[in-house]
């Protein structure tokens, strides 16, 4: 255990005692002591980063199920160490907005804190891990703090319903990123991550590979909202906002690029990898853009806009894998590079956006647009926020954002100049969808700023009377927003050689020869450069659009998108599905039927006994026997079996029992053909007692009901039986024709030998009974005892279902 | 040779016996029962000591000093002392339970000696080395079993628990047919004789349909598929510690039984044999699964879920690798204790809300905030979420089925599991999250922990279990390892010095 493998456990040992902390100390909003936490992991690991930016990763080990190949390994390279900065630094951001944005009176702050650090911990831990069966289990982990974040209001229906969605969503990608890691597993016998890479060029061959890969995406898809697994984003803004801001846009849902930036060096090579990464990101990226401004809630247009930045980051890291065909051709690290600036970007501008709507909501008491309105005069510094992280969205300078789109550009056009996969014709198609994504973005990102904070003031559809956030909540999106600026101006003395360039080292390992530096000088002019002209065409396009957007919404009702999103069509009508065809199948067979029951069993048993038998050719005959059997042996098997014949027919009670009584007292007459006198006189002792106690109950018994039944019912119950019987026969006679075979004795030889000299009895079977096996004897005994005392308890004590008794 | 492997059989038949003539005072049988049920915990662990310390790990008795094959002998390997002391925690946990809600007239009417001698098969069951004394200890539970289901004689108790006794009645009756024919071909019901007899014979012909029967039987025992139709029903009837022990413990009793004669006996075709057992692990989590997915009623829900978790059970004797069974009896030890635990908490609602209904609950976790989290943390176990003893011995299944490159059952695994969450999510949604049904002032904390108090350590359980994996798994593959290679428990029974 190291230092390091406390930070990611801390969290964790802190929620331990969250619930004390809101319990014994009232007066102290819980938050300040969850705040101080994320502050001391981030400086702690900002101290990190001349180490990690070295080139040197940090290794911890510590053994916890070795014998499954789980060891809690910490590996601490620039990709883990970026996302650990972004975890904790906006999970500090986060907590100290919460304190604001959360009251002390009635909220449930221990529940709220504990699910936050839970996922802060879990989080670290998949980026921290070094061995991918710890990354699985935190994965969970953050799948399911994410979950119980959304439902925190949960008498809420939304909520509820938001949290299931994206539980069942993430967790399809969790279980089939089980099924992948342990692929990987099976193909190079290793969970930690870096054995695996140095075995990637063995393991491409093998046929396990491109399913690995599949199930590989799955997880990552769907943890960062990639389509169509998106639709759980969108319902998950149910939650109260800090965890919109910190969860759902700035550090689990990237999750899913860091798996993928993390496995990179394992797939990137195959082309399924290039287009499967490029062509869903390039995909969710418009869909994501292209809905978002559909949206009238703040926080939904925000979460469409994640859906899309999100696909973006994932179609930059896809398009940067070409980087692998190329023999690493320079032009083609830009896409990797842009993906890493860009998502270090996103998370300050959005981050801060989703405090501005938080902020918006809490100071109003609506996010929706249609209600809001001209609030600039009453909250300029949230306004400010607003422009700020919008316009950084939007592609505009001087902030990050405009960087970064640059780059996102550049490496889309550099795809234009691949020589496979027809990339000269169908590359522009690439080009198209990100600028026409682009044109999107930058409306929504208008729609943001004008539609709230200028325009009409409409008080009368507000429930608050709006004002200025209170400092405390104003902080962490100044923070924020600063960060905005300064990487927007500086990016190269905050960020290149510290944090993106040893990130892109972990996403490119093998690309440079050792103790070689990416090449990472970010420039917002390059002179007149196509990316130039195409951002100037988002702006122009974009601007007209905006000003338009009335004239053209009825587009979203044409292709019916203005209700909901077609894929939740999907996704409801599945859960519904599920329940009423589960209840369909189930019904079916859970009748409550007993003969129904036995009739299911009894024809999967002929089944079997059938497969079995033709199978082995198990039939056997042991024909000398046959020879044996004397005259009036057959006669009495032939009356045993015509009397139990006609028991199905007799209609009187009396008759039926006697006629039972019949089939044992012929039973009995077996056994005294097989010498066995002691066992015939028992079985007649029984029989005749049975049948004089049946006679007796029967008395107090009602007529007995003629059954009606279908005659098709009837015939389909006759060869079910006949089935039955048949097989019991069959398998009875090949067994004992086996026995002819046998080169060993049975056991029985040892007791005839034995049963007087060692136990003194002259009667076998009694001393079968009492000494040989005397305690099968006892035993019998006591379920007697337990049938008697059973029977007595159930005549005395009848209940009713309240557990009181019935008279 | 030790005397001490027959006391975890006779010591609850003793008890049971001696509680019948004290019926009438419930508090005189509460103290000799709980006694009795941490006696026998310790009696368990030091038994389970003793085998793990012993040379071969297996220790025998021949009761009345008949040497094997000819009388009967008590066998206790890993496996079975593993079985024991789970048995023992839960029947001690249940009975606990018990105590706190278990009506009057109830354990006037022998409820308590019931319990025991349910507990003495069961346990038998589990040690015994020979095959016709399993029968005889399955019908000693299958007995206490009935009338334990039936005991208070509700409407509901009465119907539903009819179809139980016959079904398991006509499964104890092929158990005979099955005795009758595998002694006709080997003149023999030692299992460690068995086991020789058939491997001489090369378990050819008739053998197998044999093996096949004895499937059957178990397979109705354990509630595989399609056997299982009893099960969902009858257990919804009695009260929550009769549900849970049953719901825990029994079942797996059909499971046991099935793992050792297919490890034991019938090993020669495991190409026929478990494949058949690998399908129809599929099948049974498939259905089972499906049954708690259409469900809306708490404990409905847990008793389907027995159903499909078996299915992980017996995959892992399909699977038929050191890797898979230790996944198997990782598994077994896990769903005893968890499902042990889901019906309690069934139980402990049911007590404060007077529902099972899911519909006519809700908002439990503002009202009862420890019970929500619990009954939380058991339910993820369940669903086999990280880092929860679910996980592993699922995730141990998993990784054999890839190994053994068969993906059909890897894929209806991870299926089923998925099904298994959502049905979960959907008790902790209906009945802990929502609006609060029941006002803050009917709220009795007191009572509320009294139900808990027996719950909690099986929820530490699946927790410890889960954390500290690793000493957990060990011990299973040992147990693997040793019923994989059924020579040492031939040895240990036939050919001891």
């Amino acid at each position: 255990m190291s230092l390091l493998h406390l930070v990611i456990l801390a969290p964790f040992i802190l929620a331990i005692f969250i619930p004390l902390f809101f319990k014994y100390v009232k007066q102290v909003h819980t938050g300040w002591f969850v705040l101080v936490l994320p502050t001391i992991l981030f400086i702690y690991l900002i101290q990190l980063i001349p180490t990690v930016s070295g080139g040197e990763p940090i290794v911890e080990s510590l053994a916890w199920v070795p014998s499954l190949g789980i060891n809690f390994d910490v590996y601490i390279d620039g990709l883990a160490l970026l996302f650990a900065l972004l975890i904790t630094g906006i999970g500090a951001l986060v907590v100290l907005y919460s304190i604001y944005y959360l009251t002390k009176k009635g909220e449930a702050l221990h529940n709220f804190y504990v699910y936050l650090l839970m996922f802060m911990g879990a989080m670290l831990g998949v980026v921290l891990s070094g061995n991918l069966m710890v990354i699985y289990v935190f994965w969970e982990l953050t799948s399911l703090a994410s979950s119980l974040l959304i439902g925190y209001w949960h008498h809420r229906e939304k909520s509820r319903y938001g949290a299931q969605k994206s539980m069942l969503i993430t967790v399809t990608g969790g279980f089939s990123m089980l099924a992948s890691f342990s692929l990987l597993y099976v193909m190079t016998g290793s969970f930690n991550i870096q054995e695996i890479i140095a075995q990637a060029g063995d393991i491409a061959t093998s046929p396990l590979f491109i399913p690995a890969m599949l199930l590989i995406l799955l997880g990552a898809f769907t943890k960062s909202a990639q389509f169509p697994f998106h639709i759980w984003l969108p319902d998950a803004m149910e939650a109260p906002t800090p965890v919109s801001a910190y969860l759902h846009s700035a550090t689990m849902v990237k999750a899913g690029i860091y798996l993928v930036a993390r496995m990179s060096p394992v797939f990137a090579g195959a082309s399924e990898w290039f287009w499967i990464v490029s062509v869903f990101g390039m995909f969710t990226l418009l869909w994501g853009s292209f809905n978002a401004v559909r949206q009238t809630d703040l926080k939904s247009i925000l979460a469409y806009s994640t859906i899309s930045q999100l696909g973006m980051i994932m179609s930059l890291l896809g398009l940067g894998s070409a980087a692998a065909f190329y023999n690493y051709e320079e032009v083609y690290f830009t896409a990797t590079i842009a993906a890493v600036f860009h998502l270090i970007n996103h998370s300050t501008f959005k981050g801060s956006l989703f405090m501005v709507a938080g902020i918006v909501d809490h100071e109003t008491g609506t996010r929706d647009i249609r209600y809001l309105g001209g609030l600039m005069t009453f909250m300029p510094i949230t306004f400010t926020l607003s422009i700020i992280g919008a316009f950084s969205m939007a592609g505009i300078y001087p902030f990050n954002g405009f960087l970064s789109k640059e780059m996102f550009l550049t490496g889309v056009l550099n795809t234009l100049m691949m020589t496979d996969f027809n990339m000269q014709s169908i590359g522009f198609l690439f080009v198209a969808v990100a600028w026409i994504a682009s044109v999107f973005t930058f409306i929504y990102s208008m729609i943001i700023v004008f539609k709230t904070f200028t325009g009409k003031y409409q008080p009368e559809k507000l429930d608050k009377k709006p004002h200025e956030a209170p400092i405390g909540m104003l902080i962490s999106p100044i923070i924020l927003a600063s960060l905005v600026i300064l990487f927007g101006l500086f990016p190269n003395q905050f960020l290149s050689y510290t944090l993106i360039e040893p990130a892109v080292q972990s996403i490119l390992p093998t690309a440079l020869p050792a103790g070689e530096q990416f090449y990472v000088n970010i420039y917002p002019w390059h002179g007149w450069t196509p990316e130039l002209w195409l951002t100037i065409g988002v702006i122009v396009v974009g601007t007209i659009m905006y000003l338009t957007l009335t004239k053209w919404q009825n587009i979203y009702k044409i292709l019916r998108l203005h209700k909901k999103d077609p894929i939740n069509y999907i996704y409801d009508g599945f859960l519904d599905k599920l329940v009423t065809g589960s209840q369909k199948i189930t019904y079916m067979q859970m009748t409550g039927r007993l003969n129904n029951y036995l009739a299911f069993m009894s024809v999967f048993l002929i089944a079997i006994l059938a497969y079995g038998l033709i199978e082995f050719d198990a039939f056997a005959l042991d024909t000398s026997i046959v020879g044996d059997i004397p005259i009036y042996f057959w006669i009495l098997a032939v009356v045993t079996v015509a009397t139990t014949i006609t028991m199905p027919f007799i209609q009187n009670r009396i008759a039926a029992i006697i006629t039972i009584g019949v089939v044992g007292y012929l039973l009995a007459l077996f056994f005294v053909f097989f010498k066995a006198p002691d066992l015939a006189l028992t079985q007649l002792l029984v029989e005749t007692v049975t049948t004089t106690l049946f006679l007796l109950c029967f008395y107090h018994l009602p007529e007995l009901r003629k059954e009606k039944s279908k005659p098709r019912f009837k015939i389909a119950n006759l060869i079910i039986s006949l089935g039955v019987g048949i097989g019991v026969m069959i398998v009875g006679i090949s067994s004992i024709a086996m026995k002819a075979g046998r080169p060993f004795e049975s056991i029985s030889e040892y007791f005839k030998e034995n049963a007087y000299e060692l136990a003194g009895g002259k009667n076998m079977v009694n001393v079968i009974l009492v000494d040989f096996r005397g305690v099968d004897t006892m035993l019998e005994i006591l379920v007697l005892a337990i049938a008697g005392l059973g029977v007595y308890s159930l005549i005395k004590l009848r209940m009713n279902d309240e557990g009181g008794r019935l008279k | 040779m030790s005397n001490l492997l027959i006391l975890p059989i006779i010591l609850p038949m003793l008890v049971g016996t001696i509680l019948i003539f004290f019926a009438k005072n419930h508090s005189l049988q509460r103290v000799i029962a709980g006694i009795t049920a941490v006696l026998l915990l310790i009696l368990a662990f030091y038994l389970a000591h003793e085998v793990y310390y012993h040379p071969q790990q297996t220790m025998i008795l021949e009761l009345g000093n008949w040497s094997p094959p000819f009388g009967i002998v008590l066998v206790a390997d890993m496996f079975a002392t593993l079985m024991v002391i789970l048995s023992s925690i839960v029947g001690m946990l249940c009975l606990f339970f018990a105590f706190k809600t278990i009506e009057t007239e109830r354990a006037k009417h022998y409820f308590y000696p019931f319990y025991f001698f349910l507990l003495t098969g069961v346990n038998g069951a589990f040690l015994t080395g020979d095959l016709f004394n399993l029968f005889v200890f399955f019908e000693v539970m299958l007995l206490s079993s009935y009338v334990l289901i039936v005991n208070g004689g509700t409407n509901y108790q009465l119907r539903e628990s009819f179809k139980y006794v016959v079904i398991n009645m006509i499964a104890s009756a092929f158990f005979l047919v099955g005795l009758a024919y595998i002694y006709a071909v080997t003149g023999t019901l030692n299992m460690a004789d068995l086991a020789e007899k058939v491997g001489v014979l090369e378990q050819q012909g008739v053998l197998n349909v044999i093996a096949i029967v004895f499937l059957f039987v178990f397979g109705a025992k354990g509630a595989l598929f399609p056997l299982y139709f009893w099960l969902p029903n009858s257990y919804y009837g009695p009260p929550a510690a009769v549900s849970a022990l049953f719901g825990g413990l029994l079942t797996k009793v059909g499971i046991y039984a099935i793992i050792r004669t297919f490890t034991l006996i019938f090993t020669h075709n495991t190409g026929f044999t478990h494949d058949i057992i690998l399908a129809l692990a599929g099948l049974t989590m498939f259905f089972g699964v499906l049954g708690a997915v259409s469900q809306f009623d708490f404990k409905r829900i847990l008793s389907y879920h027995i159903i499909s978790q078996v299915g992980y059970m017996v995959m892992g004797l399909g699977i038929y690798t050191q890797l898979a069974l230790a996944g198997a009896i990782y598994y077994i030890a896990h769903h005893i204790i968890v499902k042990a635990a889901l019906f309690l908490f069934a139980g402990a609602t049911e007590k404060i809300t007077g529902e099972t209904s899911l519909y006519k609950m809700g908002g439990l976790l503002r009202s009862h905030p420890l019970l929500g989290w619990l009954f939380f943390i058991s339910a993820m176990s369940l669903a086999g979420i990280p880092p929860l003893s679910g996980f592993f011995s699922k995730f141990a299944l998993i990784l054999s089925g890839i190994q053994e490159e068969r993906y059909v059952i890897v894929v209806v695994s991870l299926l089923v599991g998925l099904l298994t969450l959502f049905s979960m999510m959907k008790i902790f949604m209906y009945a802990f999250w929502g609006e609060q049904k029941i006002p803050t002032e009917k709220v009795d904390k007191k009572e509320t922990m009294g139900l808990l108090k027996p719950i909690i350590p099986l929820v530490i359980l699946t927790i410890a279990l889960g954390l500290s994996a690793e000493p957990i798994f060990q011990f299973s593959l040992g147990v693997a390892d040793q019923i994989m290679d059924p020579s040492n428990y031939i040895d240990s029974v036939l050919n001891q010095d």
